[in-house]
C-alpha cells in the first residue's frame, strides 16, 4: 500500500464519513476542501488564532494543527453540527442575543471551544471560561459580549448546552 | 429632555450574525465556485531594487499553471491608490519595498501556484535602499518615488506659540515614537470571482469600500462602469487594511484574460507581508501651561512613515496635525506634520488615522503639566477641554455636541475611588498599581474634504421596503443600524426593510467604511432617503385622510393621524394601499439620499478650517499593576466614557467601545510589526481575553443636531485613548514614563530599574 | 502535502520497525503541534510522518516503585489534571497551566516538547529539576539518557532517528514549596521570553533543606543551576539572600548567551522573576 493517500474513517456531525486523503493534508484542509464544510476558518493555518477550531472526540482542537489521518476513528464536531432542524443551538441563540458576534470571523471557533468546555464542566465559572477561550483570538469584540454569551448559556444550561 | 423613539437606541441582533453562527459560506473564502483557478502573487525580494527582467517559462512549464501576470498584462492603468495614486498593482521598472507584487500566478491547484512562485525568475538590480523616515528626508536620500520622498505636509499655525510659552509657568518637550501596527483582523484577504453571462467580470471581495474597488479595477482593466461588479462577501474584520485593493484587482486581471471562476486567499503569512500597516510615528511636541495649568501653547513636529506607498498617508499626517492639540483650547498652534517614503511595508489607514499615535503624546504631555504643577490630572483636564463655543487649532469654533467634560465627569468617581483606596501606595514588595486617564477627540469623517454618501430607498406596487447602501459592514453592524435610521424615519420595524448591502450592481457610493463616518454620514444619507419617500407617502396620505401634514405620523406601516385616541381604522392608511395610488400615478417610489458634511478645507499655509463637521469624544481610565521585576502589566479595570451622540444601537456601541478598548491594549503593551521578522501570527501578539480586563463602557450622548437623530460615531474613538490611559497609570505606578510604544516587557522593565523599583521593596501595611 | 505519506502503526514494534525500514526518511508525530507548523513554512520536508500518539507504551502517567513515569504520548491536559503530578511533580503539573492554549494542551506532547528541542519548551526545566531520563526505544532495545542531553542545541535533536522516546522517569518529590513561572508577551497563548522552575523544602528551623532549580528559554537549552541550588541549601531564607542568588544566576546565564541586546532585558528580568517566584520561601 503506498501510504501517501490515506483512508479515513469517522463521524462527521453524527454522520459516518469515509475518504481517501493526502498523508500530510491537515483536518481543516480536509474538512473545507474535500468535504466542503466551511464553518471552521483559516486565520493563521499555525495554532495562533483558533479560528478553525473543532471538536474531536469531545475536546476542542486546532483542525489547522491536526493531521486529516488522525481524525480517523474519531467522533468530530464542526459548527455546523450545533444547530439542529428547529434552530440554534442554544448557544447559538445566546451570542445572538447578547452580540458575541461581530465580523463573525471568529465565531465558529468560539462556539466549538465552549461546547467542549461545557461537555468537561456544565458550570464552567469566569476563570475557567477564559482559561478555555484564551486559544480563541477575536479582534472585534474585545471579549466582554463574547463572555456575557457564554456565561448567559451556562446560566441557563441544564445540560443541552453541551449536546 | 430626550425624544423617544421606536427603534431607534434599540439593541436588534445584529444582520448577518445567524448565518455566522451556524458557519454558513459567506466569506470570500467559502464561496463555492466551479473549478477556480488559484491566483497567488511573488512579491519583491528587496527592499528597493530595479527589476531588469522576469522570466516565467520554467514555471509555465510546471503541471497545472494556466498563466502567469506581469505588469504587461495590464490593459489599463496599472496605478493604485485612493488618496494619491503611486502604487502599481504589479511592479514595472521597480519595487520599493518587500510588500511590492512582481507577478502573478493563475494555476489549476495550490500546490501548482506555489511550486510556479518558485520558479519564476526574476532579475533584479539591487538600488540602495532607506528605512528610516528621517534618514528619507535628507538630501542625498535614495529617491524612492520620481517626486522624491516627502508625499505631504500639513501645517496649521494660530498666533505665537514661540511668544507664549515665554509666558509659560510649565514647559515641556518630549519625543514620541510608536511602532508599526498589524492590523491583524481575524480574516486574511479573500477574493473570488467568475464572468457572468453577460460578460461582467464579477468580484466578491473581502472590502472595506467596494465602491472604491470598482473605480479602481475598472480603471485598472480599461473597462465600462457596468463590465466590473463587486459585491462585498461577509467581511472578517478590516481595521482600515481593507480600504486598499488587496486581492480585487489580481482577481480582475485574471478574470479579464482568463475568463474563468478564480480565487484569491491570503495566507496569513501573506497577508502580514502585502497589505497596509499603520504608521509608525516620530513626533516632538512643546506645550506650554500656565501656573493655573491652563494650557497656552503647542509646537509639534510630526513625521508619519507611510513605507514604500501613501495609500491613506496623506489622511494619517493631516488628521495627526489637526488631533495633535487633544481635547483641548489652546490659544497657540505650531504644527507641522510630514508624510515621508520610505522602503518598508506601506502604511495606510488603520483605526484612527494617526489619532491614537498623537493621543499617546498630547495625554503624556498634559499629565507631565499636571505633575510639574501640582495638579490631579483630572483636574487638569477639565479646567482645558474643549466646550461649546471652544476654538480648536484649525481656528473652528464648536457649536454643539462637545461631550468632553461629560466624558471626564462620567470617569470621575471611579477615579476619586480608586484615588481613595489608595492605589499608588506600595504594599507589596514588587508590584505596584497605578491609575491613568487617556482623553480623545476625533473628527468624523475624512479631514477637511469632501466625504458623501449616498443610499437609495425603493416601494414596491406593494409596500415593501428595500433600504440600497453601499455601505460595507465589516462586522461592526452598519447595516443593522442604516436599517433602524430608515425604520425610524418610515415608521416600520427594521427587520420589514429588506437590505442590498454593498453590491455596485444595485448600489450607490457610500464612500469608505472608516473614519467614523458610517453611521453619520451614510446614516444621514439614508435618512434623506427615507424621508423623501416618506413625502411622497405624506403627500398621498392627505388627500386620503383629509387631515393636515402636521396632524400625520408614520407608525407600523400605516400613515396615522396622530391625535385620534380611539384609533378608528378611517384615521389611518396603510402602506400597500398609499404606493399602488403612488405608484398609478407615475410618482416614484424610488428615492435616493444624499449627505456630505459641512467642512472647510484647511488653508495649505496656516491650516485654517472647519475639517470636520463634528467630533466625538471620550476619557478611558486605567487601572492595572507592574510587576517591577520582570516589567509584567496587568490591567485591572478601564472604564471607558464616549460622547456617541446618540447611540442608535447600544449594543453596537459597547461592542466597538470594548473591541477598541482590547486593540487599545495590545497599541499599549505588546504589538510590534517588524518588517521581515514578523512574518507569521507566532510573531505577532493581539490580546486574548486573558489580557482584557473588565471594561466598565459609559454611554455619553451630547445629541449631534446634524447627526441622523443626533449620532456621531464611535469607531475609532473606541481605540484612542487606552493607551494613553495605560501609560499614564504605568507613569503613575512607577514614577517613570515611557515615550515608546509598545510599552513592553522591556520598556517597563528598563522604566522599573531607572526608577528604582528593581528589587524587593520596603512595604506599607494598611 | 502531497508527497507525504502518514503511518499509524498500532504496536510500538511495528513502530520500530518502520522507523528502521524507513530511517532519514520518517519524522515521528505525535500532537503535532510542531510538525504541522515546519511543514507549513517549509522547514520540514519528510517522506513519511509516523504517528505515535496512539502508542499504548507511551501513554499513562504512574508511579512505579521509586519512579514517577510520564509517557511520551503525554498530552499537556493530561499533565494538567494530573494528581499524581500534582502530587510528586508539582512544578511539571503547573508548567501545562499556561501552555500555549486549550485547544494545544489537548494534543500536544510532553515527548513532542522535549524532542523539538525548543530552548522555550515550557516542561522542560521542571522535568530538569526531577532529574528526569528519557527512556529510548530501538530495535536494539531500551536505553535512558539525561534529558539534558535530548537536545545538542537550539531545535537540534541528539536522538538517532531510529529511537522513540517512550516515557520519561522522574525522581518524585513531596515538597512543601515548588513552582514555575515563565514570562510570556501576553496573559495567554504566549511562548516563554523566560521560564523557571524550582523545588525546596525547609527544615525545622526555618533553613533551606532541599532547593532544585532550572532555567528556561535562556540558554541554547535548558538548565540547572547548580551554584544557586549550593547557594541556598542549608539558608535562612530572605529576600536579601535571594536577591543576591538571583544575581548569580544572571551572571551566569550571560557568561554562557554573551552579551547581545536581548540579554539586556534577561539579565535583570532572570534576577527578578526568580525573586519573584522563590518569594514564598522568605
Ligand atoms: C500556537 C502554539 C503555541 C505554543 N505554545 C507553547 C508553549 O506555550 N510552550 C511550549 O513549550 N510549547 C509551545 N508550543 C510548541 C508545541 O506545542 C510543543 O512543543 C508541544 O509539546 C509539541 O508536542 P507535539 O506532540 O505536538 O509534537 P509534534 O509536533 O508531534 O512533534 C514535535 C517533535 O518531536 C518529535 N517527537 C514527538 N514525539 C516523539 C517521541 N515520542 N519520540 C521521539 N520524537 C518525538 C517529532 O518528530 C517532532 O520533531 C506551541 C505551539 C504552537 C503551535
Ligand atoms: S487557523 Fe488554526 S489556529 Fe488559526
Ligand atoms: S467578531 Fe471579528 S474577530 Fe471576533
Amino acid at each position: 500500500m503506498d501510504p501517501k493517500t490515506v483512508h479515513i474513517e469517522f463521524t462527521l456531525n453524527g454522520s459516518p464519513r469515509s475518504l481517501e486523503i493526502p498523508g500530510a493534508a491537515s483536518a481543516l484542509w480536509v474538512i473545507r476542501n474535500l468535504i466542503g464544510l466551511k464553518g471552521a476558518k483559516e486565520g493563521c493555518g499555525i495554532g495562533e488564532c483558533g479560528a478553525c477550531t473543532i471538536e474531536v472526540d469531545g475536546k476542542a482542537v486546532n483542525s489547522c494543527l491536526m493531521l486529516a489521518a488522525q481524525l480517523d476513528g474519531a467522533d468530530v464536531l464542526t459548527v455546523e453540527g450545533l444547530a439542529s432542524e428547529d434552530g440554534l443551538h442554544p448557544l447559538q441563540s445566546s451570542f445572538l442575543e447578547h452580540h458575541g458576534v461581530q465580523c463573525g470571523f471568529c465565531t465558529p471557533g468560539l462556539l466549538m471551544s465552549t461546547h467542549a468546555l461545557l461537555k468537561e464542566n456544565p458550570h464552567p465559572d469566569h476563570a475557567q471560561v477564559s482559561k478555555a477561550i484564551a486559544g480563541n483570538l477575536c479582534r472585534c469584540t474585545g471579549y466582554r459580549q463574547i463572555f456575557a454569551s457564554i456565561e448567559d448559556a451556562v446560566k441557563h444550561n441544564s445540560g443541552e448546552a453541551a449536546q | 429632555m430626550k425624544p423617544e423613539y421606536n427603534v431607534i437606541g434599540k439593541s436588534l441582533p445584529r444582520t448577518g450574525s445567524v448565518d455566522r453562527l451556524r458557519g454558513a459560506p459567506v466569506f470570500a473564502a467559502d464561496i463555492q465556485l466551479e473549478n477556480p483557478l488559484i491566483l497567488k502573487a511573488l512579491r519583491s525580494a528587496h527592499d528597493h531594487a530595479e527589476v531588469v527582467a522576469i522570466d516565467v517559462s520554467k514555471a509555465l512549464a510546471i503541471e497545472g499553471v494556466v498563466r502567469i501576470f506581469t505588469a504587461a498584462d495590464i490593459p489599463g492603468k496599472n496605478l493604485l491608490g485612493i488618496i494619491n495614486k503611486d502604487q502599481p498593482l504589479l511592479a514595472t521598472d521597480k519595487v520599493r519595498s518587500r510588500s511590492d507584487a512582481v507577478a502573478l500566478v493563475a494555476a489549476e491547484t495550490e500546490s501548482a501556484a506555489h511550486e510556479a512562485l518558485a520558479a519564476i525568475s526574476v532579475t533584479y538590480n539591487p538600488l540602495p535602499s532607506v528605512t528610516d523616515p528621517f534618514e528619507a528626508l535628507k538630501t542625498d536620500a535614495p529617491k524612492i518615488h520620481p517626486k522624491g520622498n516627502l508625499l505631504f505636509s500639513r501645517k496649521i499655525r494660530q498666533g505665537d506659540a514661540e511668544a507664549a510659552f515665554a509666558g509659560c509657568a510649565s514647559v515641556i518637550e518630549k519625543t514620541y515614537r510608536t511602532s508599526m501596527i498589524e492590523h491583524n483582523y481575524l480574516e486574511p484577504d479573500a477574493g473570488a470571482g467568475f464572468v457572468d453571462t453577460d460578460g461582467t467580470l464579477v468580484i466578491y471581495a473581502s472590502t472595506q469600500n467596494p465602491h472604491y474597488d470598482h473605480k479602481e479595477v475598472v480603471t485598472l482593466l480599461g473597462l465600462g462602469d457596468n463590465q466590473v461588479r463587486i459585491i462585498q462577501a461577509a467581511t472578517g474584520g478590516g481595521f482600515g487594511s481593507k480600504l486598499d485593493l488587496n486581492v480585487q484587482g489580481f482577481i480582475g486581471l485574471a478574470l479579464f484574460h482568463l475568463k474563468r471562476p478564480v480565487r484569491h486567499v491570503y495566507t496569513r503569512e501573506e497577508a502580514y507581508l502585502a497589505t497596509a500597516k499603520r504608521h509608525p510615528l516620530t513626533l516632538t511636541v512643546k506645550t506650554g501651561a500656565d501656573a493655573d495649568g491652563r494650557l497656552k501653547a503647542i509646537k509639534a513636529h510630526i513625521v508619519c512613515d507611510t513605507g514604500a506607498y501613501g495609500s491613506y498617508g496623506i489622511a494619517v499626517a493631516s488628521r495627526s496635525a489637526v488631533h495633535v492639540t487633544g481635547p483641548y483650547e489652546i490659544e497657540h498652534v505650531d504644527i507641522e506634520s510630514y508624510c515621508v517614503y520610505t522602503n518598508k511595508p506601506f502604511c495606510g489607514a488603520m483605526r484612527g488615522f494617526g489619532a491614537p499615535q498623537v493621543a499617546f503624546a498630547h495625554e503624556s504631555q498634559i499629565d507631565l503639566h499636571a505633575r510639574d504643577l501640582g495638579m490631579d490630572p483630572l483636574d487638569i483636564r477639565l479646567k482645558n477641554c474643549l466646550r461649546v463655543g471652544s476654538k480648536t487649532g484649525t481656528g473652528q469654533v464648536l457649536t454643539a455636541s462637545v461631550g468632553i467634560g461629560e466624558c471626564l465627569e462620567a470617569v470621575k468617581p471611579y477615579y476619586r475611588e480608586a484615588l481613595e483606596s489608595g492605589v499608588s501606595a506600595p504594599t507589596h514588595p514588587f508590584r505596584r498599581r497605578g491609575i491613568g486617564l487617556g482623553a480623545m477627540w476625533y473628527g468624523i469623517g475624512n479631514t477637511g474634504v469632501q466625504n458623501p454618501s449616498t443610499a437609495g430607498i425603493e416601494m414596491d406596487p406593494e409596500g415593501h421596503i428595500t433600504l440600497f447602501t453601499g455601505c460595507a459592514d465589516i462586522g461592526q453592524g452598519s447595516t443593522t443600524v442604516l436599517a433602524q435610521i430608515a425604520a425610524e424615519t418610515l415608521g416600520v420595524q427594521p427587520a420589514e426593510i429588506r437590505m442590498v448591502v454593498g453590491d455596485t450592481k444595485y448600489t450607490t457610493n457610500a464612500g469608505a467604511t472608516s473614519a467614523s463616518r458610517q453611521t453619520y454620514i451614510s446614516g444621514n444619507a439614508v435618512k434623506d432617503a427615507c424621508q423623501k419617500l416618506g413625502d411622497v407617502l405624506m403627500t398621498e396620505a392627505i388627500n386620503r385622510l383629509h387631515s393636515p401634514k402636521d396632524s400625520l405620523v408614520f407608525q407600523d406601516g400605516h400613515v396615522v393621524i396622530k391625535a385620534g385616541p380611539e384609533n378608528r381604522p378611517e384615521d389611518r392608511i396603510d402602506f400597500p394601499c398609499l404606493a399602488k395610488r403612488i405608484h398609478a400615478k407615475g410618482v416614484p417610489l424610488f428615492w435616493q439620499g444624499y449627505f456630505d458634511p459641512e467642512t472647510i478645507p484647511l488653508d495649505p499655509e496656516t491650516g485654517a478650517g472647519s475639517p470636520y463637521a463634528t467630533y466625538a469624544f471620550a476619557c478611558h481610565l486605567a487601572l492595572l499593576e507592574v510587576d517591577t521585576l520582570t516589567g509584567q502589566v496587568t490591567l485591572e479595570k478601564l472604564v471607558a466614557a464616549h460622547d456617541v451622540g446618540q447611540a442608535i444601537h447600544p449594543e453596537n456601541v459597547i461592542g466597538q467601545i470594548c473591541g477598541g478598548a482590547a486593540m487599545g491594549i495590545g497599541f499599549a503593551l505588546m504589538e510590534e510589526f517588524e518588517p521581515q521578522k514578523t512574518v507569521s501570527m507566532k510573531d505577532y501578539h493581539i490580546p486574548t481575553c486573558a489580557d482584557v480586563p473588565t471594561v466598565i463602557p459609559i454611554i455619553v450622548e451630547s445629541a449631534e443636531p446634524s447627526g441622523p437623530y443626533g449620532a456621531k460615531g464611535v469607531g475609532e474613538p473606541a481605540l484612542i485613548p487606552t493607551a494613553p490611559a495605560i501609560i499614564n497609570a504605568i507613569a503613575r505606578a512607577l514614577g517613570e514614563r515611557i515615550y515608546h510604544l509598545p510599552a513592553n516587557l522591556e520598556r517597563v522593565l528598563a522604566a522599573s530599574i531607572s526608577s528604582g523599583h528593581f528589587g524587593p521593596q520596603e512595604v506599607t501595611h494598611g | 502535502m502531497m508527497n507525504t505519506g502518514y503511518v499509524r502503526p498500532r504496536t510500538l514494534e511495528d513502530a520500530l520497525a518502520f522507523l528502521a525500514e524507513n530511517s532519514g526518511k520518517t519524522r515521528i508525530v505525535a500532537g503535532g503541534t510542531d510538525v504541522m507548523v515546519d511543514l507549513r513554512a517549509g522547514t520540514l520536508k519528510t517522506d513519511y510522518l509516523l504517528d505515535v500518539s496512539r502508542l499504548q507504551a507511551l501513554r499513562g502517567i504512574e508511579i512505579i516503585g521509586n519512579d514517577l513515569s510520564v509517557g511520551a504520548a503525554a498530552t499537556l491536559s493530561e499533565i494538567y489534571n494530573s494528581a499524581i503530578l500534582e502530587a510528586h511533580a508539582p512544578a511539571l503539573q503547573k508548567s501545562a497551566v499556561n501552555f500555549a492554549s486549550k485547544q494545544i494542551r489537548n494534543v500536544a506532547t510532553i515527548g513532542g516538547n522535549v524532542a523539538h528541542c525548543s530552548p522555550c519548551g515550557d516542561t522542560l526545566p521542571a522535568l530538569a529539576i526531577h532529574e528526569a531520563r528519557a527512556v529510548l526505544s530501538s530495535p536494539a532495545g531500551e536505553r535512558q539518557v539525561p534529558i539534558e542531553a535530548i537536545a545538542s542545541g537550539p531545535y537540534m535533536c541528539a536522538l538517532p532517528q531510529n529511537e522513540i522516546i517512550t516515557r520519561f522517569i522522574l525522581k518524585p518529590a513531596t515538597v512543601a514549596f515548588a513552582d514555575f513561572q515563565k514570562i510570556g508577551r501576553r496573559k495567554e497563548l504566549a511562548v516563554a521570553r523566560m521560564s523557571m522552575a524550582y523545588m525546596a523544602d525547609k527544615d525545622a528551623e526555618g533553613r533551606i533543606c532541599f532547593f532544585r532549580f532550572a532555567l528556561g528559554a535562556c540558554t541554547p537549552t535548558p538548565q540547572r543551576n547548580h551554584r544557586i541550588e549550593a547557594m541556598l541549601t542549608g539558608q535562612i531564607p530572605d529576600a536579601a539572600r535571594i536577591w543576591e542568588a538571583g544575581r548569580v544566576l544572571a551572571e551566569d546565564t550571560i557568561a554562557v548567551t554573551g552579551r547581545r541586546a536581548s540579554a539586556v532585558y534577561k539579565e535583570s528580568a532572570i534576577q527578578g522573576l526568580f525573586m519573584r517566584m522563590v518569594y514564598p520561601l522568605v
